[in-house]
C-alpha cells in the first residue's frame, strides 16, 4: 500500500491498513497509559508510604503529595528522628494497567463473597438482560412508530412535537416514579432504559425513513403500488439496512443508561460491583468492570454487524467504512 | 446463512435470554437494607439461616441508601433500615415508618473532620466547613457548636455532597467537612495530618439507626416482627463475642467488598443495641439517651432547615412495644 493511499477522501483502506489502524486505536491509549503508570518521572504527583517512620499520623499505604511528604521528612530530620520513607506514586484513582489487569481475572474466579448473592458473571448476566428487555420494549414500540411518522407527515406531526420535548427529559428523573409504580426489582430498570432509549429512536427512525429515496416511491406508484403495499413492499425493505444499523447505535445507548437504572430499586447486576468497589475507592476494581461493560458492548456490535452484513449483502455502506 | 435462518438466531438467542430475566418476587416480609455496619449486621442472620431457623420468611433487599427510602415510601418494600432522623423525613413526605426496634447508634463512625492545624471544634470560629445541609452529619455540627457555646452563626457552612468531601477538604477550600464512615475515613487518609474533631462517639444517640415499618404491615405481621426481633439479639451477641466476632466480621466484611480487617474499625464506630439495651432506649425522655428524645431534636432539625414544614407527630413513630414482648 503507497502512503498517500492512506489520506483518500471517502476511500476505504486496504484491508491490511484496516487491522493496523484499528489495532492503533487500542494499542495508543494503552501505551499512553502504561507511560503515565510506569515512568516515574511521568506525573506520579503523590507519595506512597512504605514506613511512617517517627510521623504518628502516617500509615503504610496511605498516599500524600510530594511537598506535604517533603516537609513531614524535614520536620522528622530537624528533631533527628526517623524520617518516612515512601515511593513515588499516582493518585489511587489511576491504578497501573496491570493492576487492572489482575483485578478482571479475579473478580471472576472469586466465588460470591456471601451464600445468597450472584457471582460477578450472574451480575453481568442480569445487566444484560435488563438491557435487552428495556431495549426489546422500546423497539416494539419505537421503531413502527418511527416508520410511520417518517412516511406519513400527518403522523410525524401528531408525534414528534412532543416528543421532541420528552427526549429532553433525563431519565433518571423518573427513578422514584418508576419504583412507586413498578416495584423494586427489575420493572423500574428497565423502564428506565425504555424511557431513556424510545424517543431518541423513534426521531432517528423517522429521519432515516425520510432519506428514502423518493424515486423508488415513484416508481412503485407509476407501477400502481396500493398504498399499504407502498409502505411494506417498498418503505419498509427499502430502509432495512439503515435501520438496522440505527438499531445498532442505539443499542449502546441503552447501555448508557444501565448504571442509573440500576441504583433504582434494589441495587442489582455489575452496577452492584462499580459502586461498592468505588465507595471503599478500590478503583482496579471499578476499571475492570468498566472495561467488561465495553467488551461487551463491542463484542455485541461486531457480531450485529457480521449478521447484518449476511442479511444485507446489497448494503455496500456496512462494508464500506465500518 | 440464509436470511431467515439469521433472523431465526437471532429470535432464539433473544427468547433463550429471555428465560428467567423476571426474579421471583418475595412472597413473605421485605426488608430494605444498605452499607452501614449496624444493618450489614443483618447479613450474619441471613448466612447463618437464621431467620429460616426461626420460621420467618423474611427477604432482605439489597438498596442504596436513598433508594431504599423512596422503596419504602413507595410501600413496596415492607420495613427498612434507616436513621430516626430519616424515618421523620420519609414519614413527613407520606412514606409513613414506625420505629418498632434499634439497631445501633453510630460510636464514632460519623464526624467533622478538620484539616492540619484544626484541633477542636472552637478552631472553626469563622472557618468554612463543606457539610451536606440537612442531613445528620449537618446535625452532629450543631450539636458540637452548641456543646461548645457556639451556633451555626459562627462558621460558614458549604454545601457539599457527603461522598464528595474528600476530595473538598483535599482541595484546601475548606477548613473541615462532615461526613460518615468509610467516606471520613477516606477524607483523613488522603489529607494526611487532618483529624476529627468532633465524632458521633461524643454525642451518642444523636443518631439511631432503626428498623422502620409500615404501618399496615406492623398490624398485620405482629408475630413475625418480634421474632425477627430475637433473632437480631442473636445477631448482636455473636458480633459482639470475642469468640464469634471474627467469623462476623468476615460475612459481614464480604458483603460490602472488604477485608474482615479493613472492616473492623468501621464496626467499632458503631454501638449495636441489643434487646435489653433497647428496651431502656425505649423508656421516654427527653435526652440523646431515648429514642424520644433524640427524635425530638431530629424533628426540630428537620423544621428548622426547611426538610419539612411540619412538626411531626413523634409518638406516631414509634412503638416500642414489640421490643417489649420480647422476653
Amino acid at each position: 500500500m503507497k502512503r498517500k493511499g492512506w489520506f483518500q477522501v471517502l476511500r476505504p483502506l486496504s484491508p491490511r491498513a484496516r487491522l493496523a489502524f484499528g489495532t492503533l486505536s487500542f494499542v495508543l491509549p494503552i501505551v499512553i497509559w502504561c507511560i503515565v503508570s510506569y515512568v516515574p518521572a511521568v506525573w506520579h504527583p503523590q507519595m506512597l508510604i512504605t514506613d511512617p517512620g517517627s510521623i504518628d499520623y502516617l500509615q503504610v499505604g496511605m498516599r500524600m503529595n510530594k511537598a506535604a511528604f517533603a516537609e513531614a521528612v524535614a520536620e522528622a530530620e530537624s528533631e533527628h528522628k526517623d524520617p518516612p520513607k515512601g515511593v513515588s506514586s499516582n493518585p489511587i484513582y489511576l491504578p497501573a494497567p496491570h493492576e487492572v489487569a489482575t483485578a478482571l481475572y479475579t473478580a471472576f474466579v472469586t466465588p460470591s463473597p456471601t451464600k445468597d448473592s450472584p457471582w460477578l458473571h450472574q451480575s453481568l448476566w442480569h445487566s444484560m438482560q435488563v438491557i435487552f428487555w428495556g431495549f426489546v420494549i422500546s423497539s416494539i414500540f419505537g421503531v413502527p412508530l418511527g416508520i410511520l411518522c417518517g412516511t406519513y407527515a400527518a403522523f410525524a406531526r401528531l408525534n414528534e412535537p412532543f416528543i421532541e420535548f420528552f427526549r429532553y427529559l433525563p431519565a433518571p428523573a423518573f427513578g422514584a416514579l418508576a419504583v412507586a409504580i413498578l416495584g423494586i426489582y427489575d420493572g423500574p430498570k428497565i423502564t428506565i432504559i425504555v424511557i431513556g432509549t424510545f424517543f431518541q429512536q423513534v426521531l432517528i427512525i423517522a429521519n432515516t425513513t425520510r432519506k428514502l429515496d423518493g424515486g423508488l416511491v415513484e416508481a412503485a406508484l407509476t407501477l400502481g403500488t396500493k398504498k399499504l403495499a407502498l409502505l411494506t413492499r417498498v418503505v419498509i425493505p427499502g430502509i432495512l439496512p439503515d435501520l438496522y444499523r440505527d438499531q445498532r447505535i442505539l443499542l449502546g445507548w441503552a447501555w448508557t443508561y444501565l448504571i442509573v437504572a440500576e441504583l433504582i430499586g434494589t441495587t442489582s447486576g455489575i452496577t452492584w460491583f462499580i459502586t461498592q468497589q468505588a465507595r471503599y475507592q478500590h478503583f482496579a476494581n471499578v476499571y475492570a468492570a468498566i472495561m467488561m461493560i465495553g467488551f461487551i458492548g463491542l463484542g455485541t456490535d461486531m457480531v450485529l454487524a457480521l449478521i447484518g452484513r449476511r442479511l444485507f449483502p446489497w448494503d455496500r455502506t456496512l462494508t464500506k467504512n465500518a | 446463512m440464509s436470511r431467515k435462518t439469521a433472523i431465526g438466531a437471532i429470535l432464539g438467542l433473544f427468547l433463550w435470554s429471555a428465560t428467567g430475566a423476571q426474579p421471583s418476587q418475595a412472597a413473605g416480609l421485605t426488608i430494605g437494607y444498605s452499607d452501614w455496619p449496624g444493618w450489614v449486621a443483618w447479613q450474619v442472620a441471613i448466612d447463618k439461616g437464621w431467620l429460616k431457623e426461626a420460621g420467618l420468611d423474611v427477604s432482605f433487599q439489597w438498596f442504596d441508601y436513598s433508594a431504599s427510602m423512596d422503596a419504602f415510601a413507595a410501600g413496596k418494600i415492607d420495613g427498612n433500615l434507616m436513621t430516626n432522623g430519616d424515618t421523620l423525613v420519609t414519614g413527613a413526605g407520606g412514606g409513613k415508618g414506625v420505629m418498632i426496634m434499634l439497631t445501633d447508634y453510630s460510636n464514632g463512625n460519623d464526624m467533622i473532620v478538620g484539616k492540619p492545624g484544626i484541633k477542636s471544634i472552637k478552631d472553626l470560629k469563622g472557618k468554612k466547613i463543606g457539610i451536606e445541609v440537612g442531613l445528620v452529619e449537618h446535625l452532629l455540627l450543631l450539636e458540637g457548636l452548641k456543646k461548645n457555646g457556639m451556633s451555626q452563626k459562627d462558621v460558614t457552612l458549604v454545601n457539599s455532597k457527603t461522598n464528595e468531601t474528600p476530595q473538598v477538604l483535599g482541595s484546601g477550600q475548606v477548613d473541615a467537612i462532615g461526613a460518615w464512615q468509610p467516606v471520613s475515613g477516606q477524607a483523613m487518609k488522603a489529607l494526611p495530618g487532618s483529624r476529627p474533631v468532633y465524632t458521633s462517639a461524643q454525642a451518642p444517640g444523636l443518631i439511631y439507626d432503626v428498623l422502620a415499618v409500615n404501618p399496615t404491615k406492623l398490624a398485620a405481621h405482629k408475630d413475625e416482627w418480634i421474632k425477627l426481633i430475637k433473632v437480631w439479639d442473636r445477631v448482636v451477641h455473636y458480633i459482639n463475642d470475642p469468640k464469634t466476632q471474627p467469623d462476623a466480621l468476615k460475612i459481614m466484611s464480604a458483603r460490602v467488598g472488604l477485608t474482615p480487617e479493613a472492616y473492623k474499625p468501621l464496626l467499632k464506630g458503631t454501638h449495636l443495641i441489643d434487646v435489653a439495651e433497647g428496651k431502656k432506649v425505649f423508656k421516654k425522655g427527653p435526652g440523646l439517651n431515648s429514642l424520644y428524645g433524640s427524635s425530638k431534636i431530629a424533628d426540630d432539625f428537620n423544621v428548622d432547615n426547611a426538610v419539612y414544614k411540619q412538626h411531626q407527630d413523634i409518638e406516631s413513630y414509634i412503638d416500642p412495644s414489640l421490643t417489649a414482648a420480647v422476653k
